[in-house]
Order: structure tokens, then C-alpha cells, then sequence
């Protein structure tokens, strides 16, 4: 069966003491890990992967959102005269600070979007580059079905275009769900 | 055939699977029927495109332009090999108790693939993975990795992992 502990931590991957209780489920049921971020895709990914996958499974599956937090950066190259300055201990807390703020709330709207739909979900953060991070997370977690949203998955969505769920769709070792934006939205 | 637009209401999608010539195809096709069968609005609309290209080696191998006969043995022998890929797949379904329809295409299996999938308004894409190597991917291209950047529709990926319990 699946074993999770509350303390698991995995280069700098932490993933949330709610996950620990879940694993101890009676069931071997299907379990889908659903990675979210800040973007309307991946709610709109989560809410697919609710309406398609678990309305119609509803006794032995399990649902757990994901978000990555960005590493917190230790040192910064600041351009004042060449040299690089070590970061002082408040401003990284601070920026800590306001990632936690910003998991919270990703996390607290995608629970919301579940709530809506009467599922529950558990949640995970993990942190660290995105890419890693979702497939060591599912891979822990022993998802069946990873489901990403398509972009915007980090914060330099431009930059990446997607390349996140390219990465996913290639290394994670479950079968990934890459949900795009309905039609109608142009990007 | 449906119109296009009607919605499959309730949570019922119209999927497509890819078949390859590839395992991973039938495995992606094996997954998908047994973990995501409610989903599947019937019917499970099964997908294989047999490329132009390979008469570019046999081209190149002759050092001339080849023989009629070689091209159009080869011809025979891609589509009995797609036939019985869908058959395999036919089968498969069967097992489950899926109707099936089955669309046979020529041409470069990526696009024909994203098109068709377009053309009749698919909700969901089933593909499996090759799990090359990352240089054969960049040179032989991955017909997932195309059809994940360009299909309008969400689209899954199943890995065949050899590790994998289930």
C-alpha cells in the first residue's frame, strides 16, 4: 500500500502532513494528482479532470492538488559594483513569506473549485523547479494520473510555453493529462 | 456521425486513440479502457496514419528511383500492418465492451492526427509514448510530443513503464 509520511522531504520537495492521512486509505482506488499554479489554466484543468475523470468514479478515487512554490533563493547578484551580495536573512524571509502567502492561496482557490463540485481533495506543496518537482511529487504520491493545465505552469509564462508539460508528458512515470484552454480563449 | 457541436453532456467525452505501430499504443489504449471508461462516450474513435516517408530510404538505398514492384510490395505490407494494428486494438476494445470506429489515414501521422481530431471535435486525445531517448526524440521527432503542443483538445500521454505495478 501507499506510504507517505508527513515528513517526507525530497531536495527540497515538502510535501504537506494532509497527504500522510490519505495514504492510509482502505482502497487501492485511482488516485489523480492534479499540479496547480496561479494560472486560469490549471483551474480549468482541475476542473475538467473533476467533471470527466472523478464525476464518473466517484467511489474509489482520490484527488490531491499539487502546487509548486519556487526555491527561495539564497544568495542574489545584486549589480552594485561587480560583487554579489548574500541576501539578508529579512528579505528572505519576507520573500519566503510571501511565496507561503501565495501557495496558500492558489491551494485555498483550487480546494474552493473542488468544494464547489463535492469532492474532496487533498493538498501537497512541494518546492523547487516545477518540472522536478511535479514528477518526484506524483511519483511519491504514487499517482495514477497526473493533470497539468497546459500553461503558465511557473512564473515566467512566456518563456516557458508550456515546456513544463512537455517535460511531464515525457519523464513523469504515470500517464499525464495535458488539459488546454477551451476553444473559445485565444493565447 | 454526430454534429459537431452537440455536447456530450454529462461528463461523457468523445476520445480518440492514436494507434502505432508501437506496444506503448495498445498499452495507452489498455489504460484508457480501464481506468477511464465511464468518461468514454461511445464511440471510442480508434486512429491510425500510415506515413508517406518511408520510400525515401528505399530511394535512397537503390541509389535510383526503385523498383514498381518493391514500392507497391511495400505499400501492401504497411497496410496489412496498420490493418492488423487495428484489429489488435479492435479487439482490445471488444474485451471491454467499447463500440469502436475505426479511421484509417495516410499522410505525416502528427498532423493528420491533430487535424482529424479537430475535424471531429474530439475531447480528448489518447496517445501512448515512445520513451525514447531524448537525442532520438530531437532527430526521429515524437509524434506525443507534436500532437501535446498542437491539438486544440486536452490530450493525454501513457507511459509503458516496464516498472510499473498494476
Amino acid at each position: 500500500m501507499e506510504e507517505v509520511t508527513a515528513t517526507v522531504v525530497m531536495e527540497g520537495a515538502v510535501v504537506g502532513p494532509e497527504v500522510a492521512e490519505a495514504t492510509t486509505a482502505e482502497k487501492k482506488g485511482f488516485k489523480v494528482v492534479v499540479a496547480v499554479d496561479d494560472s486560469e489554466n490549471s483551474h480549468y484543468a482541475l476542473s475538467w479532470a473533476i467533471d470527466n475523470i472523478l464525476a464518473n468514479r466517484r467511489e474509489d478515487c482520490q484527488l490531491v492538488v499539487l502546487h509548486v512554490q519556487h526555491f527561495v533563493e539564497t544568495t542574489f547578484m545584486y549589480p552594485v559594483a561587480g560583487h554579489a551580495v548574500y541576501a539578508p536573512t529579512l528579505s528572505m524571509d519576507a520573500v519566503r513569506k510571501a511565496h507561503e502567502e501565495n501557495s496558500k492561496r492558489v491551494i485555498s482557490r483550487a480546494v474552493d473549485i473542488c468544494k464547489s463540485k463535492h469532492v474532496d481533495a487533498l493538498t501537497a506543496v512541494a518546492e523547487g523547479d516545477p518540472k522536478d518537482a511535479i514528477c518526484e511529487a506524483a511519483e511519491k504520491l504514487h499517482a495514477d494520473l497526473l493533470v497539468v493545465g497546459s500553461r503558465g505552469l511557473g512564473m515566467i509564462k512566456r518563456a516557458f510555453l508550456g515546456s513544463v508539460s512537455d517535460y511531464l508528458a515525457h519523464h513523469a512515470k504515470c500517464p499525464v493529462l495535458i488539459v488546454k484552454p477551451p476553444k473559445g480563449s485565444h493565447k | 456521425m454526430e454534429e459537431a457541436k452537440e455536447r456530450t453532456g454529462t461528463g461523457k467525452k468523445r476520445v480518440m486513440v492514436a494507434i502505432e505501430e508501437h506496444e506503448c499504443s495498445h498499452y495507452a489504449l489498455e489504460w484508457t479502457l480501464l481506468n477511464l471508461k465511464p468518461t468514454i462516450s461511445s464511440p471510442l474513435l480508434l486512429i491510425t496514419v500510415q506515413p508517406f516517408s518511408p520510400f525515401t530510404y528505399v530511394a535512397a538505398a537503390s541509389y535510383s528511383s526503385p523498383p514498381q514492384e518493391l514500392i507497391q510490395s511495400m505499400q501492401e505490407h504497411q497496410k496489412q500492418a496498420a490493418l492488423a494494428l487495428l484489429e489488435k486494438a479492435k479487439e482490445i476494445c471488444a474485451k471491454h465492451g467499447v463500440d469502436v470506429e475505426t479511421i484509417t489515414e495516410m499522410g505525416e501521422p502528427k498532423e493528420v492526427i491533430c487535424q482529424v481530431a479537430e475535424q471531429r471535435n474530439i475531447e480528448l486525445l489518447v496517445m501512448g509514448s515512445h520513451a525514447r531517448g531524448a537525442v532520438e526524440r530531437f532527430f526521429l521527432g515524437s509524434v506525443s510530443n507534436y500532437c501535446v503542443h498542437h491539438a486544440k483538445c486536452p490530450v493525454l500521454v501513457v507511459k509503458q513503464d516496464s516498472g510499473k505495478k498494476n
